[in-house]
């Protein structure tokens, strides 16, 4: 079951599963199966953002003005962001396009995977911005411990999925022994759970992991420090929104038997061990709290609350899967990050009058009162 | 862009609903979504996006009857609605997390 890039089969897409069914051939979406996944894409086309068009130089200033232990806050959650959206970026492309079935998915998975390369190219920008040697922090990602113990979580299973999508698509149905890793089988059922559990991490990914950072940027913002870069973040958040919307929708597709009946089977079997993974993603981001804040917190933000608030999202997220809320916190304890986590266009508190001016064209933050002076009325 | 903060229609519908949580009573119109009404009343209600694509603002509803003027994107559980852009039709009852 080899792939091939242009399936020559004369088969009726709308008939096959989302994924490990026919391999997409036409690019074709006036039939769907899913229309979901065409309206996420035109959700997100119309997001279209540009890094550059967020002007960063009082962020410069602001970067050179916090506290050492402030900076430290700042510069990991800027590369624990690089790590996920670096793997992000190229994921979902080389591990779900291979097995995917249909073309409005495919399209979306595409889509998804391209918006990734914005926000790692917003990485760049940031940091290009607030240091000299950019180098140092972009080296520090493959070696820093607390980052790299991150890696290994965030890509075990998007690994491991497409390693036996790989022996499957060279060998088939069997058990194979491979140099180094032992026995592997690889059947239907089990690429099935593989691919199950990988969409649940990257939900969790997505939905969990960038939510510690999210909050420190914003609570620097909310003391007017390092707009531009909540700018760019609040883009960013937007764009995740959207993503984990779409693996929320295709866990809960396999879960319903809607799409592939022996999908649910599987998907039912995995509730466990879904489970597992959202806990253990809390509990390793309540650790990587506690590694921000080794050196001293920040004004409204400590190791303890941000804990309460990844258990309070985590609950949320398990929610809307289909499981059962794990942890104890029933409540947001920072409420103000919604403010700054909602779209742009969408008005809410008077103190969040702001409105995507910057995305017409870049605003230059060092203006001043005086620079209207001119201006008659 | 969707704009969930307007009413199906331009009629008025002089409909009031109640909306049990816990121990409270919210009296709430069709003219807005469920969101900004618990909001007004000083109930704070999670969200994201407050357009129907996050899910962020997934809350049980027990029983009675909502409606999405505009289909939203995010998956909707069944046995939960959406704040954001749920329009209450009938009298409710919701919960947040047990
Ligand atoms: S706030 Fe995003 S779906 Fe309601
Ligand atoms: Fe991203
Ligand atoms: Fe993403």
């Amino acid at each position: 079951m080899s792939y091939s890039t242009f399936n020559r089969k004369h088969f009726d897409s709308t008939k096959e599963p989302m994924f490990f069914g026919e391999n997409v051939n036409v690019a074709r979406y006036d039939q769907q199966k899913h229309p979901i996944f065409e309206k996420l894409i035109e959700k997100q086309l119309s997001f279209f953002w540009r890094p550059e068009e967020v002007d960063l130089s009082t962020d410069r200033k602001d970067f050179q003005r916090l506290e050492e232990h402030e900076q430290h806050i700042f510069l990991s959650n800027l590369k624990y962001q690089t790590l996920l959206d670096s793997v992000q970026g190229r994921s979902p492309n080389v591990a779900l396009l291979p097995i995917v079935s249909l073309p409005e998915l495919e399209t979306w998975i595409e889509t998804w995977s391209f918006s990734e390369t914005i926000h790692s190219r917003s990485y760049t920008h940031i940091i290009r911005n607030i240091v000299n040697d950019p180098s140092k922090i972009f080296d520090d990602i493959v070696t820093n411990e607390e980052i790299t113990k991150r890696a290994d979580s965030v890509s075990l299973y998007y690994d491991r999925l497409i390693e036996m999508v790989n022996i499957y698509n060279t060998m088939g149905m069997g058990t194979f022994s491979i140099p180094g890793k032992g026995d592997i089988e690889i059947s239907m059922p089990k690429l099935k759970k593989a691919l199950y559990l990988t969409i649940a991490s990257v939900n969790v990914l997505e939905a969990i992991r960038f939510y510690v950072s999210f909050a420190c940027s914003f609570g620097f913002a909310e003391r007017t420090l390092m707009e531009g870069n909540a700018k760019i973040i609040k883009l960013i958040a937007r764009d995740e929104a959207l993503h984990l919307t779409g693996t929320q929708h295709m866990l809960n597709l396999m879960a319903s038997g809607k799409d592939d009946p022996e999908m649910a089977i599987i998907a039912a079997e995995c509730q466990d061990e879904m489970r597992q993974i959202f806990i253990e993603a809390a509990e390793q981001e309540k650790e990587w709290a506690t590694y921000l804040f080794k050196d001293g917190s920040m004004i409204g933000l400590n190791a303890q609350i941000l804990g309460q608030y990844v258990e309070y999202i985590t609950n949320v997220r398990m929610q809307a899967v289909g499981l059962e809320a794990y942890f104890e916190t029933k409540h947001n304890p920072i409420p103000w990050i919604n403010a700054w986590l909602v779209s742009d266009n969408v008005q809410v508190a008077p103190q969040e009058a702001e409105i995507s001016s910057y995305l017409v064209g870049q605003t230059d933050n060092s203006l001043d009162d005086s620079d209207f002076d001119d201006f008659d009325l | 862009m969707t704009s969930t903060s307007k009413p199906q229609g331009d009629e008025k519908t002089d409909q009031v609903h109640r909306v049990l949580l816990g121990k409270k009573q919210i009296l709430v119109t069709e003219d807005e979504p469920l969101l900004v009404q618990l909001e007004r009343a000083g109930i704070h209600v999670e969200y994201q996006c407050r357009e129907g694509y996050c899910s962020s603002c997934s809350v049980k509803l027990l029983w009675g009857h909502v409606i999405y003027p505009f289909e939203p994107l995010a998956w909707v559980q069944s046995g939960y609605l959406l704040a954001c852009c749920a329009i209450v039709k009938s009298d409710i009852e919701i919960a947040f997390f047990d």
